[in-house]
């Protein structure tokens, strides 16, 4: 089938394409969720290249197990779930010049940030921007995790239910400190508040 | 987490009922601290949805399809796969009705166009030639016997193997003149004489050999052997 004629088509069927040897079919996979899968592991790892090589790893790992992928879930949902794993992957093992990670460690916020200051007062916009991305980065992985899940790719709790493999209210409870924490840096940007 | 923080936290994620929330800004409205700390939140969930977005680069693009692309076959695995690939036929009644057509179509072209015969071409003309045909009893020789007559309308061969009856043997012509017989006779030696449009008796003029034929004309001699 050519190409544009896929265009049409839905994961599912692309997906049982690909399983019949039509790599065409794959490749409108990787068109359709690369975006999503380059940001998640930028934002993830903060690294525009070492992002794309750990999309590249996802797309190629969901490609070779392509004929486990049950079809009673949403191909995006595993493809997003394999994405994360490699970037907790990355980050337990490959953090450079800064030895392994505990990724799983529910770390305890920043108490040293001030709480109650106006984030926004003293900085353009392109500089919150800024500033955020960093704070984001400097977010425990977990909370990272479920923080750009949520405000960025703007999924719901659901979903990320499936993608993550964690009950609600935990991503409820992560998503939530990391909310808090990146206010309390950003307030810490304009000490005259 | 306290309870401000709690109603924060519900607000934001959309948990509130709709009694709950009323009641929640009113609570924001009256408490400026409360207010203070959920603009924050507010502000860091409006600008983390602003952030910009990487786009892919292309090479991103090429190198993961061309790694998900099939392995490129030598032309050996491409005809190997050619020919042993599973094909399935698919057919309805209009389709078969057609080749039928087309069918017919060929055969009758075939069998019009195809000549009555095979043509042999005059080019190497030789005398008798003999192929040799083994018996458990006396082998037979096929001995092909060849005149070059252009004008003749017919040809014939008598000799001792026909009992000199001309009407016996009788050469067929084919394309440039030429007139060819094959004949099957036992190993011996035998004379002969084609035979012209029923009257003209002349020599092999190919023969490797004549004889007088004792009444002053020359007799082909044909020597069969094994």
């Amino acid at each position: 089938m050519p190409p544009e004629q896929q265009l049409g088509l839905d994961d599912a069927q692309l997906v049982a394409r690909s399983l019949k040897q039509d790599h065409e079919a794959f490749g409108q996979l990787i068109d359709r969720h690369a975006s999503v899968i380059v940001n998640l592991a930028y934002r993830m790892v903060g690294n525009h290249a070492e992002a794309e090589d750990l999309a590249q790893e996802a797309f190629l790992t969901a490609f070779k197990a392509l004929s486990t992928f049950r079809a009673d879930s949403k191909f995006s949902t595993w493809l997003y779930r394999i994405a994360a794993n490699k970037c907790k992957d990355w980050l337990r093992a490959k953090r450079p010049g800064q030895g392994p990670y505990d990724v799983d460690a529910d770390e305890t916020l920043d108490s040293h940030v001030a709480e109650l200051r106006t984030p926004e007062c003293l900085l353009s916009q392109q500089q919150v921007a800024h500033e955020l991305e960093q704070a984001i980065h400097r977010l425990p992985p977990l909370y990272r995790e479920a923080f750009v899940l949520k405000h960025i790719e703007g999924m719901s709790y659901e979903e990320m239910e499936q993608i993550l493999s964690v009950n609600g209210d935990t991503l409820k409870m992560r998503v939530y400190k990391g909310r808090l924490q990146l206010s309390r840096e950003l307030a810490s940007l304009n000490p005259s508040h | 987490m306290n309870e401000h923080e709690l109603s924060i936290q519900r607000f934001l994620d959309h948990d509130l009922s709709p009694e709950e929330r009323v009641a929640f800004l009113h609570a924001v409205d009256a408490n400026p601290t409360l207010r203070r700390q959920w603009l924050n939140l507010e502000m860091v969930i409006a600008e983390a949805a602003q952030l910009p977005r990487i786009t892919p680069s292309a090479r991103f693009f090429t190198e993961l399809k061309a790694k998900v692309a099939p392995p490129a076959l030598s032309w050996w695995e491409r005809m190997y796969a050619a020919v042993t690939t599973p094909r399935t036929l698919e057919w309805n009644l209009a389709g078969v009705a057609a080749a039928a057509c087309v069918a017919i179509v060929s055969m009758t072209g075939v069998l019009t166009l195809m000549p009555e015969r095979v043509v042999e071409v005059p080019v190497a003309i030789v005398p008798a030639q003999t192929i040799a045909v083994g018996t458990t009893q006396q082998p037979t020789v096929f001995v092909r016997l060849v005149l070059l007559q252009p004008v003749a309308q017919s040809v014939s061969v008598a000799g001792d193997f026909n009992g000199w009856d001309p009407t016996q043997t009788k050469l067929e012509r084919s394309d440039g003149g030429v007139w060819t017989a094959t004949i099957p006779l036992k190993p011996g030696r035998y004379q002969y004489m084609f035979v012209i449009d029923g009257k003209q008796w002349i020599a092999d003029p190919l023969a490797a050999e004549e004889t007088t034929d004792g009444f002053g004309a020359q007799n082909a001699v044909l020597d069969v052997a094994i």
